[in-house]
């Protein structure tokens, strides 16, 4: 039996707006064990192959709608929970995208249940491959 | 004393093959039946898409009673989160949560579950609130007394003035099974020693554990700053000087996990159970790994069953699966441990 799988190994993309590259963009499930609504998502941080992204340059995709990490803490319709076991995307700025070939990704989840002594964050960690 | 002891299982146990998607709701359903479980616990929040507003939608809880009947199962307890701080600027109002409480329990009522299971973290105001709405959904409030936390504590002894004041038959109790652990469950032990753990790190860790447990566990206090009450529960435990030992062995992160991780283990006496009986509307049979002789090294399932026969226990005890998450590097089967702790219970239910 694999290990537990995070990322969508089919998410890893450049973004293309208007026939340019402004950023990448990856797939992975809330590790949370039930759904959160985005509110108490309180950071989503990503570091690819040693460098990170400021946070207001990371936005998340649930449901066909996009939020920078400050809309965010509004966020509780049932519509946009991130429903456990299912993907989000997130979209990260970065000019000109990544590079075509292999890197390596770090992207932090920090979740506050209401109930939690403490927050609740998890580092989740992949190799994947920009075609 | 005659006894009535039900076998149910929490779907919150299934939730690794739930999440790789080889389970839906369904799915947890047909395999919760399959193990000869009567009873079935939920975890809206996990489960059911579109909380909480996918419930009252058409045509849902037809869709759900169609299941229950066929795979003949009984609701058991709802496991509610009062997510009272949902918003990072602010807790909501007492009025805010008791609303948000008296919406799951209608929801607990549509969905036709008789307890509502509520956690340790719930201001005891808002309990109080909402029991006049549990009583009009006839719905009872469980507060779930999950390790650190134990009954005959003075923690628990305020929520039993509570019921005391209020004379309500609609609070009550919900011992989670990890609150009985003999032992610091062997898949943790396994896990650490994958991540390049010292032997004698976690003996030292073991050895801690057991002395606690002979000693008897220092409670925690009523205190709704939890992060405060566990350290201040972890230090009179002797964290600290156990910390210091595996640092002094040359304890690495693997060996500190195990040591961390070992707080969230406890002891107490069954007993408990039995002097508490009146107040327990449901049980949280928690597991974390079932061998395939039907042995649970960490829980202790016979001296519990034991002591609810004694007590004349009429309710569930309900299967929480929570090995998975200390098998996530090299592979979860939560539908086998299962089988095997819904046999294990059988067993002692009917030995």
């Amino acid at each position: 039996m694999a290990g537990r799988q995070i990322f969508n190994p089919d998410g890893f993309k450049n973004i293309e707006e208007d026939g340019k590259i402004t950023g990448f963009s990856f797939q992975f499930k809330c590790q949370y064990y039930r759904s959160v609504t985005l509110s108490i998502v309180r950071n989503l941080a990503v570091n690819v192959d040693g460098e990170d992204f400021p946070k207001e340059d990371i936005t998340l995709t649930i449901n066909g709608e996009t939020f920078t990490q400050d809309q965010m803490t509004t966020v509780i319709d049932s519509d946009y929970r991130w429903e456990f076991g299912e993907y989000g995307t997130v979209n990260v700025k970065k000019e000109g995208g990544l590079a075509k070939g292999p890197h390596h990704i770090k992207a932090v989840q920090l979740i506050v249940p209401s109930y939690m002594p403490f927050p609740w964050e998890v580092t989740c960690e992949a190799d994947f491959e920009i075609k | 004393m005659s006894y009535d002891i039900k076998r149910s299982i929490s779907l919150y146990s299934y939730q690794d093959e739930y999440y790789d998607g080889k389970l839906d709701l369904e799915g947890c359903l047909r395999e919760t039946a399959k193990t000869g479980a009567t009873g079935v616990e939920l975890l809206a929040e996990q489960m059911i898409k579109r909380f909480p507003v996918a419930i009252e939608e058409e045509g849902f809880l037809d869709n759900w009673f169609a299941m229950l009947k066929k795979y003949n199962l009984t609701p058991s307890c709802y496991d509610a989160f009062l997510e009272n701080r949902i918003y990072a600027n602010r807790t909501l109002t007492l009025k805010e949560q008791i609303s948000m409480m008296n919406r799951d329990l209608r929801l607990a009522s549509l969905l036709g579950f008789p307890v509502l299971r509520t956690l340790v973290s719930t201001p005891m105001d808002v309990i109080e609130g909402s029991l006049e709405y549990a009583e009009k959904v006839n719905v009872k409030i469980g507060l779930e007394v999950h390790a650190p936390f134990s009954l005959n504590s003075s923690w628990a002894d305020g929520y039993l003035s509570m019921i005391d004041r209020t004379g309500s038959k609609y609070f009550g109790f919900i011992p989670d099974m990890g609150i009985f652990c003999k032992n610091i469950p062997d898949v943790l032990r396994d896990k650490a020693r994958r991540q390049g753990a010292k032997e004698e790190c976690l003996k030292i860790v073991d050895d801690a554990y057991a002395q606690r447990r002979e000693k008897g566990f220092v409670k925690i206090k009523y205190d709704l700053d939890l992060g405060k009450a566990n350290m201040e529960y972890r230090m009179s435990n002797g964290m600290k000087e156990m910390m210091e030992a595996v640092e002094k062995a040359g304890g690495g992160p693997a060996d500190k996990m195990y040591a961390n991780t070992s707080f969230t283990y406890s002891w107490s006496d069954p007993q408990d159970l039995i002097d508490n009986i009146q107040y327990i509307f449901h049980t949280h049979a928690k597991f974390y790994n079932v061998h395939e002789d039907y042995v649970e090294t960490a829980v202790a399932i016979p001296e519990v069953v034991e002591a609810y026969k004694k007590a004349g226990y009429n309710g569930f005890l309900s299967s929480e699966y929570e090995g998975g998450e200390h098998l996530r590097d090299i592979g979860v089967d939560s539908i086998e441990q299962c089988r095997r702790h819904q046999e294990a219970l059988r067993r002692a239910i009917e030995g």
